[in-house]
């Protein structure tokens, strides 16, 4: 019965990964056709050690960090609300829903390539102007992507209004789930609408939610496309204060054709994936029990 | 209850659909490798609408000229070209494919080209001008040829620089000192409607070629390099390329973002700073008020860039290289070149089209851009006297260009130039010894 599953994972898990292994030992140059030069662990060593390539890969370790220590919990708090705001039966809530579902069917390629007007430098951008408008001029223009303080800030900003409809949807399927009728009782014995959500909305919902954290937690490891469009496509997003590990990942390899280098970053953020999702499924496990 | 289930049954069946769609057409994209019954695989770029519309015609031309060679155009987008080709293997390549002049090393080396001395006609190749016998020269043979080469230069309004009192400088000799650049931004920004004086094109990205491309003409001007004899350190660090980059990066308070992309032909800044291809457009728009000015001086001289597109011939083809240099040949006619660069206004390729073309000699509109290519040196030995220097020809280019450009973006944002270029140089020299300098024999 599982042979299918197993082959798949065999083919698309396992075999990649082993591939990767063997390439990070190697001088591998994409489209090289000559025999790749055995390298060792030289690979290993310049990302852990060498004071330029280190510096790069613990920075986009640090910056996948911080994303994903921001988007899990502001991603997953605003698409709950949005989904008790949508929940509602009021005419035209489809609307809404709609609307706030729209992002997620853009691909995030285009969501960048908004942004980059909005958040533009320079007086025209939407957001200075917008700014400028309503603070009579006092609020000068600001350089939102290209300034080290505001570049990975707002690329967690317009991460979470492209993904957050996603979110919300499912947790939207979630609490239509939760019966009635417990509301019913709760109003019955006088809880306020405070109570109403800790007590009856909340465990009802609370499988969809820790799931929801762990996909938001997944696709915030792996951040990638808006970086690599704002900051390679005029955009002047700052790229050392956002760069990610898949960024790295991708450039070596398909910048600087450098596989081997690309195998070994890829081995190294795999090992520490593993890891956190190991601590993540032991502290889930701990809320469930 | 019903509809959704219903919906979800469609969805698979769009689903199914949709992947066998995929597979066929995955399919029918391998049946084009048999070059021996004449039909040829030809890949390039999409660039400017009029362009590429000129390489269609070119190719249908082509086609109803003769019996013989049929050829097969795919359009790949530009930001995609190069990895495209980079990430697909010698074996599964068109016949003839197109590529950016100083990726062309790098493709040869990958045993992706084959030598074009035999393939094309020696009359198409004694043709050529010399920048574009330059930039399909390595190892001493020829691996690609090109329609046509590009000039980079200072566009100006005339209008707005008379409004400012500023004179356009119109030959190399004239070019503005950095110090007169500088102070003629300052005065252009005050007439400039956007407040801004120039486009320096930081909206198609500093990080990619766009880059490479119009920033190391600075330093060439400043006397300065990207490599020397394969070696980055000590030659892109120098202090003369700190000292240039600190300059451009100063620039950066009278750049227009110029997010709409039309700031410069919409009369929104009084300067741009790119290349041939946009004169229809800008001609269009501003007419007599366009004027066509060389880049600042830093010291050794104005430069500019050079190098563009090329057409080359991979290993798919050697069976039956005829066709292959057939269709080279006739994209390499007077004819054809005066239809591509119509629509490009690129610097003819060959000298009896550079001779009949009517933006390119003496008092012509782009006079400027072949009296540039006439002067014209590798960027190895740059001298004051030459104008027009070409990229590095290295098989380790890819790096290059992708070290300094995140070196630039970085220095654009107001990083250290110092520490910006050690560290390029290094990944640089890091590169080229993992991979034996790059000795191709």
């Amino acid at each position: 019965m599982a042979s299918p599953a197993l082959l798949l994972l065999l083919l698309f898990v396992a075999v990649p990964f082993l591939a990767a292994i063997g390439f990070s030992l190697y001088n591998v140059r994409l489209g090289d056709p000559r025999a790749p030069t055995f390298m060792g662990f030289t690979q290993y060593a310049r990302i852990l050690t060498d004071p330029d390539i280190s510096r790069q890969f613990l920075q986009a370790l640090l910056h996948n960090l911080i994303f994903a220590a921001v988007v899990v919990p502001v991603q997953t708090a605003l698409a709950l609300s949005l989904a008790l705001l949508v929940k509602k039966t009021i005419p035209g809530v489809g609307i809404f829903r709609s609307l706030f579902f729209l992002p997620v069917v853009f691909p995030i390629a285009l969501v960048a390539i908004i942004w980059r007007l909005i958040l533009a430098r320079g007086d025209d951008g939407l957001l200075n102007s917008a700014l400028g408008f309503f603070s009579g001029g006092a609020f000068g223009s600001q350089d939102w992507l290209g300034s080290g303080l505001t570049a990975l800030a707002s690329v967690i900003v317009l991460s979470i209004w492209q993904g957050c409809g996603f979110q919300m949807v499912i947790l939207l399927a979630a609490l239509q789930q939760v019966p009635a009728e417990l509301y019913e009782a709760a109003e019955l014995d006088r809880a306020s609408a405070w109570q109403r959500f800790i007590h009856v909305t909340v465990p009802g919902i609370k499988t969809t939610l820790v799931f929801v954290a762990l996909y938001t937690m997944i696709l915030s490891l792996r951040v990638f496309d808006q970086i690599y469009v704002l900051a390679k496509s005029g955009g002047g997003l700052n790229e050392g204060a956002t760069r990610t590990v898949m960024y790295e990942a991708v450039t070596a390899a398909f910048d600087e054709n450098n596989i081997g280098r690309a195998s070994a970053i890829s081995v190294v953020f795999f090992v520490i994936v593993v890891i956190l999702s190991v601590i993540q499924r032991r502290a889930t496990r701990e809320k469930e029990g | 209850m019903l509809s959704p289930r219903r919906s979800r049954r469609t969805a698979a069946t769009v689903g199914a659909a949709l992947s066998v769609a995929l597979m066929l057409s995955a399919c029918s994209g391998d049946s084009g490798d048999g070059s021996s019954d004449g039909t040829i695989d030809v890949w390039a770029h999409t660039g400017q609408a009029a362009e590429t519309e000129a390489l269609q015609m070119l190719v249908e031309k082509f086609n109803s000229s003769q019996e013989d060679v049929t050829a097969n155009l795919t359009l790949i987008p530009e930001a995609d070209y190069t990895s495209t080709i980079q990430a697909t293997s010698a074996e599964e390549l068109p016949d003839v494919m197109e590529m950016d002049a100083p990726t062309m090393a790098a493709f040869a080396y990958d045993r992706k080209l084959i030598p074009l001395d035999d393939v094309v006609s020696s009359e198409t190749l004694d043709n050529r001008i010399s920048g574009v016998t330059e930039s399909g020269t390595y190892n001493d043979a020829t691996y690609a040829v090109g329609m046509f080469d590009v000039g980079l230069g200072l566009w100006g309004n005339r209008a707005l620089l008379a409004e400012a009192g500023i004179e356009a400088p119109a030959t190399a000799e004239e070019a503005w000192t950095t110090e007169e650049f500088t102070a003629n931004l300052e005065k252009l920004a005050e007439v400039s409607p956007s407040g801004k004086a120039i486009d320096l094109g930081e909206a198609n990205g500093f990080a990619g070629e766009w880059g490479t491309f119009t920033t190391t003409p600075d330093l060439w001007s400043a006397g300065g390099t990207l490599m020397k004899d394969g070696k980055a350190d000590g030659v892109l660090n120098s202090d003369d390329n700190v000292e240039a980059l600190e300059e451009w990066a100063s620039w950066r308070e009278f750049a227009d973002p110029n997010t709409s992309g039309s700031a410069f032909q919409d009369g929104q800044t009084a300067l741009t700073w790119t290349g041939n291809w946009m004169y229809p457009t800008f001609s269009e728009a501003l007419g007599e008020d366009l004027a066509l000015m060389p880049l600042p001086d830093f010291g050794n001289g104005t430069k500019a860039g050079h190098g563009s597109w090329q057409w080359g011939v991979t290993p798919v083809a050697e069976d039956d290289p005829e066709a292959a240099g057939a269709f080279l040949d006739f994209l390499l006619t007077d004819e054809s070149i005066s239809a591509m660069v119509e629509a490009n206004a690129a610097v003819p390729g060959s000298t009896s089209a550079l001779e009949q073309s009517e933006l390119y000699g003496a008092d012509k509109p782009l006079e400027l851009f072949a009296t540039n290519l006439e002067s014209a040196c590798g960027s190895d030995s740059v001298t004051e006297e030459c104008i027009a220097v070409a990229r590095p020809v290295t098989p380790g280019y890819p790096t290059v260009t992708s070290s300094f450009g995140s070196a630039l973006l970085a220095i654009w944002g107001g990083a250290e130039v110092k520490d910006e270029l050690d560290s390029a140089a290094r990944a640089i020299d890091s590169d080229f010894s993992d991979n034996n300098g790059y000795q191709d024999d």
